[in-house]
């Protein structure tokens, strides 16, 4: 039989492949770079498990978030894999010392793109080298892509600095222009396009007009009330998932909790970890929920806010129906809400005028250094750093003598910035306004045309929602028992014997 | 409107602290501020259950706290920030002493609760996991707890009788809390059939404040931490392994080990790189926390009688006003001093 199915059942217990996997796996097998687009939830990450093991090797795997690589190893862990490691910033220095000496031991190494500034961790690299270099969420590298992350963009230097490994770019919203910036950066040679729709068929979208903020609180109680779940409720305020969340248990919704980055680790992996579990019907959040969840069966996914732009919009809806069940997405909006989605995109630049105060503060003469570290000890908010940071790399040579022609370069950098993101939320809108078919739109973004029209497609198209309503029973109240119970139903399961109860 | 948890937590430490400390004071004993005089004053007002026990507390909550005490005439103002109790004031306290986690000590455990509720929670998850055959997802992400609980069960071997061991120690020790606690307590756990719940969800099953849980769980798990170190609690004790907290910080250790060895303070200061007021934050933490730590080579034997009779006579704590009585003749570093010891010894009493 055929080596690598075998391996897929084997290793994985998959029988087929999903569509663009086996493609990219024998390019990645056949040691060619490769720059994969497959859609939210198709199984992107086999891609580079696979060929690990078919081939002996190290994979190194570059991820943006700690949580993302924490839910890989995990599940890497359950699967049986005890050769996997992840570097990042929450590893204190013994740990560290310790996975460095035995580096060759790993088969699956994940690290944050700050860890690969470090040349202590570069020399272990080198030492015990990597046969694949895995760049995921790489649209993160373009300054044109969704959640773009400047430290992404010494990804190329690193992998020159390991000898040019073969790279694997892995992403599912990456419009042309980021794509082409992913393999520019990367350096990329003769690059192999596997690029597959964003269009996820199975998930009918739906756009709900609004006259005011309560009537979307009403409108969307009412929706999570009668579809079938479980489902996901977005929010671009932290407070507006709480209160909502609140609002749904009282109204008898079901089993409900919010989550976002202000909850402690603790708190957040246990709702995780109940959604998962199917112990929650509903989560209500922000963006920060929902990467690496891989739950099959969400059926429905709401936004209480528009997203900013497209990119996010497709992330989020994308995590309904990854088992291929019929599920919807259903946006509210109300007029006012693109300023608002804009407000918020907007608050991660920094204001014309502290940068001119900032600058003008700037101890005279300072050198690269001593920005990098004024940037740091300023005011500004991490994603504004973030920016600052890498303004100042480009621009560094600027740094000695011209430091007024830096302020003006900087300025014009966060002004150009300013601008894409407004042309972003004003194409969501566009989005949003749509008269005529909105998958059609949605794949025309991403600089496709739609092939195949779904019989479920959306409300312009003609859309029942009758087929999404479910009447399961929603727990409400949670029966909980005496203590004790609880206690000894944990140790021993069940119930315990009369006299233990006591 | 109804009084929360924040105003009765806030009671009691100005209760304890008599109108001589502001709320700034309140604050940093919450959050578990590790600088000398914060130390020192949860041990002198007895505050050492509430050191560092609320670690996200904001001082907006504590001023709204302080606003609804004001506003029911159970505290005044006395000076700036500071607040102290009403007769009426203290009467409600004194209802509500029940709300009080009587088994609570942060001060021990602030920094060790963590790892240690980690791996009690994931031993948990596991063996509930393992004995109803079943895979699961650690609720811990904490590679050094994974790594530890790993080692832990591997060396036990025997599922059965561990599983039995935990069941009976648990059982009896949270027999020994409140039954709200107990509860509380459980339903943090994670089970082959339940993911634990958040305190935001314990709190609105029992149609509480989320605070008010917060507290109860500390409250059930420092009494099973005391009671495992004081060798109660055999299975247990092994998860305090490696987390016995140690009474001084490390800095204050540091210097502690340099004064053994015959050097003084301006030496310290030197050889440290620090300054001479940090060096003498350490020695008041020093002379708090161990006993056989003599201030004599600091203090005149005289001048320490002379600060003992003021802050006696005086009844107060207030550095200045203990120092104008005895027309600045002593230094605040030796006020302090003489202070910590005198706590140190009425600790021990």
């Amino acid at each position: 039989m055929d080596e690598i199915v075998n391996t897929l059942r084997k290793q994985f217990g998959h029988h087929s492949f999903r569509p663009g996997q086996r493609e990219v796996i024998d390019d990645v097998l056949a040691g060619r770079d490769v720059l994969a687009m497959l859609p939210t939830g198709s199984g992107k990450s086999l891609c580079y498990q696979l060929p690990a093991y078919v081939r002996p090797g190290r994979v190194l795997i570059v991820s943006p978030l700690v949580s993302l690589m924490e839910d890989q190893v995990e599940q890497l862990r359950r699967r049986g894999e005890k050769r996997v490691i992840a570097f990042h910033s929450l590893l204190d220095e013994e740990e560290k010392g310790q996975a460095l000496a035995s580096l060759a031991d790993f088969r699956f190494i994940y690290a944050s793109p700050e860890m690969l500034q470090s040349a202590s961790f570069l020399a272990a690299l080198r030492r015990a080298p990597v046969s694949l270099f895995v760049v995921d969420e790489a649209h993160c590298i373009s300054q044109w892509g969704y959640d773009f992350r400047p430290d992404f963009l010494k990804l190329g230097d690193v992998r020159r600095a390991l000898g040019n490994p073969p790279c694997l770019a892995l992403t599912a919203t990456a419009p042309p222009q980021v794509r082409d910036d992913i393999i520019r950066t990367l350096g990329m040679r003769e690059a192999r396009r596997h690029i597959y729709s964003v269009d996820r068929p199975n998930i009918a979208l739906k756009v709900e007009h609004c006259r005011s903020p309560e009537e979307k609180a009403e409108r969307i109680i009412e929706y999570a009330q009668r579809l079938k779940g479980p489902g996901i409720i977005y929010f671009s305020s932290r407070q507006g998932a709480e209160e909502i969340a609140r609002r749904l248990e009282r109204s008898g919704a079901g089993r409900v909790a919010y989550y976002h980055a202000g909850m402690d680790g603790e708190q957040r992996l246990l709702v995780q970890q109940q959604f998962l579990h199917g112990q929650l019907d509903l989560v209500c959040c922000t963006s920060a929920f929902g990467m690496g969840i891989n739950k099959e069966n969400v059926r429905f996914v709401l936004h209480f806010h528009m997203p900013a732009q497209l990119e996010a919009y497709v992330q989020e809806i994308g995590r309904a129906g990854r088992d291929g069940a019929p599920s919807l997405a259903v946006l509210f909006y109300a007029d006012g809400d693109g300023a608002m989605a804009q407000a918020v995109a907007e608050a991660e630049l920094p204001h014309p005028h502290e940068l001119r105060e900032w600058f003008r503060r700037l101890p005279e003469g300072a050198g690269l250094d001593r920005f990098r570290v004024w940037v740091e000890t300023s005011r500004f908010t991490d994603i504004q750093k973030r920016l600052l940071s890498y303004v100042l790399e480009r621009e560094q040579s600027l740094v000695f003598g011209a430091p007024t022609l830096l302020g003006e370069r900087v300025a014009a950098a966060v002004e150009e910035r300013r601008r894409w993101k407004r042309k972003k939320v004003r194409e969501m809108e566009g989005w949003v306004h749509e008269l005529s078919c909105r998958r059609s739109r949605l794949v025309h973004a991403f600089g496709e045309e739609l092939a195949v029209r779904p019989d479920r497609c959306c409300d312009r198209c003609g859309l029942s929602l009758g087929d999404y309503v479910g009447r399961e029973s929603r727990q409400t109240a949670v029966f909980v028992r005496d203590w004790r119970e609880e206690l000894w139903n944990l140790f021993f399961g069940g119930r315990p014997p009369h006299e233990a109860a006591k | 409107m109804q009084h929360s948890y924040a105003s009765f937590l806030l009671a009691w430490c100005l209760r304890q602290f008599r109108g001589e400390r502001t709320l700034a004071a309140a604050y940093h004993l919450f959050s578990g501020k590790k600088s000398a005089q914060t130390l020192q004053d949860s041990k002198w007002f007895q505050l050492e259950p509430f050191f560092g026990a609320w670690k996200n507390v904001t001082m907006s909550s504590l001023e709204a706290a302080a606003g609804w005490l004001a506003e029911q005439r159970l505290a005044m103002v006395v000076g700036d920030r500071a607040y102290r109790l009403t007769e009426a004031g203290e009467g409600w306290l004194s209802e509500r002493e029940a709300l009080f986690p009587r088994h609570m000590n942060g001060w021990r455990y602030h920094e060790v609760e963590l790892p240690f509720w980690q791996r009690l929670s994931l031993i948990g998850q596991t063996l509930s996991n393992l004995n109803a055959g079943r895979r699961f997802a650690p609720i811990c992400r904490d590679e050094r707890t994974l790594r530890w609980v790993k080692r832990y069960l591997m060396d036990k071997g025997g599922r059965a009788a561990l599983t039995r061991e935990l069941y009976e120690e648990l059982l009896r020790l949270l027999a020994a809390v409140s039954e709200e606690a107990a509860l509380v307590f459980t339903l943090r756990l994670t089970s082959a059939d339940r993911i634990g719940w958040t305190a935001e969800q314990i709190a609105a099953h029992l149609q509480k404040e989320a605070l008010y849980v917060e507290f109860l769980f500390r409250d059930a798990l420092h009494y099973i931490m005391a009671e495992a170190e004081a060798g109660r609690s055999p299975a247990l004790a092994e998860l305090m392994d490696g987390l016995a907290p140690v009474a001084l910080t490390q800095s204050a250790q540091k210097t502690y080990e340099w004064l053994q060895k015959g050097k003084t303070i301006e030496e310290i200061a030197a050889i440290r790189r620090l300054k001479r007021s940090t060096i003498e934050d350490h020695l008041v933490e020093i002379a708090a926390n161990v006993p056989a730590f003599s201030i004599a080579p600091f203090v005149a034997a005289e001048k320490a009688a002379a600060v003992q009779a003021a802050a006696k006579t005086l009844g107060t704590r207030k550095l200045k006003q203990i120092r104008d009585a005895l027309g600045g003749a002593v230094s605040y570093f030796e006020i302090r001093l003489v202070l910590a010891k005198e706590v140190g010894r009425w600790m021990k009493s």
